[in-house]
């Protein structure tokens, strides 16, 4: 069997590149063929994907295409006669976007237009969540397939020195960097005086980074801490070193960072929004009060009681097990195989 | 740690908590404890409010807004490369910019011609919904 994966962009942190890299090496394992290409390629992914001119699948072969992001140019692959099965990673609204980059407010904003009739058009509709299934008026869902390895061993024992809040994901608007910020400079000034902030994520642009970088430096000086371009072993020095994740993302169509911290063993607190809730179930706290006091006190309540964090911990071991790889695997294939 | 630190408890410690974190809230209590605290927290004058850049998402974008995106004002700055050691392409694509500098100011003032009449034309149709509406209202 050959699947082609096709993908509006292909980047070198992005979670849909990754997962195309992780389908393919599935694929490979189980014999079958194909090649991966995107409408759009970071020249920092290498040769892991071909531009879209160099699909040329065979009549009998199927095309999985992941959509995440507007990609006039998909159209084309949509007119050919294999089967297709799409799988949504989701497409955030532009609202968080139009007055910080009309450009992306405008991708956003059009394609979450064009993803309906992209879902028409397919044999096969998916989602990596629940949540994102649903939007496409589907129920069929196959979940990121997640592996920890490189991550190393859930950790044995709380990390030692400050007590340091790290969120991993894109610095774009609808994830709130803001927010962390403003939460960390609350909870020095209300209790925990010399917690850290670490905020792991490919910068939207480098404006906003310096934004970001400004805002820190006036309301939680030298607490602030930005990452990019990490390698998977200092992601999970990252984690290690974590006493919890918070996230305060206001859209997220899976949200990966939430299993990674499971296996870890981190302590998460999250906005039950998109796809966490489903992601997350029992395993995290979930706040939707907009007042960063209550979220700050709930912090507190995680660093204070060590069998809450125990909890939590165990908790989120059994949702790792939930999205371990041979069942998402098998969920896969008989996606690609129906 | 920090003497007095609540979030140092346990810290470097083997996981698996002890005896006297029993008594500590579940899961399911804790939110209800934040807000309690937060609460309390807040009435004996803590959680001064923070200011500074705050993310505001637009759903429904005004028309002064759209003037105001109306006018085409494309900063140079933001052309970059993304590659490692791009700072020559950068450069050159910059001096490219600048040399072009001509034609591309030619553009946009075309460009924002239109968008600027066609927000005239929208703001006047407003108006005379408005006063459609009014009229028909009386």
């Amino acid at each position: 069997m050959n699947v082609h994966q096709v993908l509006s962009g292909a980047g070198p942190h992005d979670a849909v590149s990754n997962q195309a890299r992780a389908f393919r090496a599935l694929f490979e394992e189980w014999g079958w063929g194909g090649a991966d290409v995107a409408a759009g390629i970071d020249p920092r992914v290498g040769k892991a994907f071909g531009p879209l001119g160099a699909l040329d699948p065979a009549s009998g072969d199927t095309l999985l295409l992941h959509y995440s992001a507007y990609a006039p140019r998909l159209r084309a692959v949509l007119d050919r006669p294999q089967r297709k099965v799409l799988l949504s990673h989701n497409v955030t609204p532009a609202r968080w976007f139009w007055d910080y980059e009309p450009r992306i407010a405008i991708q956003c904003a059009l394609g979450r237009q064009q993803l309906p009739e992209y879902a028409a058009r397919c044999d096969v509709v998916a989602g990596v969540s629940a949540f994102n299934a649903a939007e496409l008026g589907s129920d069929r869902v196959v979940p990121i397939l997640f592996d920890p390895a490189g991550l190393g061993a859930p950790r044995l024992s709380e990390p030692a020195g400050p007590p340091t809040l790290l969120f991993v994901g894109r610095l774009a608007p609808h994830k709130r960097q803001d927010e962390l910020i403003r939460l960390i400079a609350l909870l020095r000034d209300n209790g925990v005086p010399d917690a850290r902030l670490v905020l792991v994520g490919e910068p939207m642009k480098p404006w906003y980074l310096e934004e970001l970088e400004r805002l820190g430096d006036a309301l939680a000086p030298g607490a602030v801490t930005f990452r990019s371009g990490l390698t998977v072993e200092e992601l999970a020095a990252e984690y290690a070193a974590a006493a919890l994740l918070v996230c305060l993302s206001e859209h997220e169509g899976f949200c990966i960072p939430l299993l990674e911290a499971f296996h870890v063993g981190v302590p998460v607190v999250a906005r039950p929004v998109g796809g966490i809730p489903e992601v997350a179930d029992d395993a995290a706290l979930l706040i939707a009060d907009g007042d960063l006091a209550v979220v700050a006190e709930l912090c507190r309540v995680v660093l204070e009681n060590a069998a809450l964090r125990g909890t939590l911990r165990a908790r989120g071991a059994a949702r790792v097990e939930h999205y371990a790889r041979g069942p998402v695997a098998a969920r896969l294939r008989a996606l690609l195989q129906e | 740690m920090t003497a007095g630190q609540p979030a140092g408890e346990g810290a470097g410690r083997t996981l698996g908590g002890s005896p006297g974190d029993a008594a500590g809230p579940t899961p399911e209590e804790a939110l209800a404890a934040a807000r309690a605290r937060a609460a309390a927290a807040r009435a004996a004058g803590g959680y001064a409010d923070l200011g500074g850049f705050r993310i505001a998402p637009k759903d429904r974008i005004g028309t002064d807004q759209l003037m105001e995106w109306a006018v085409l004002e494309p900063d140079e700055s933001t052309m970059r490369s993304t590659r490692r050691l791009g700072a020559p392409i950068t450069y050159f694509k910059r001096a490219l910019l600048h040399v072009l500098r001509q034609y591309h100011g030619e553009l946009t003032a075309e460009q924002t011609r239109f968008n600027m009449h066609l927000l005239v034309h929208v703001a006047e149709l407003e108006d005379r919904i408005a006063r459609l509406e009014a009229e028909r209202g009386r």
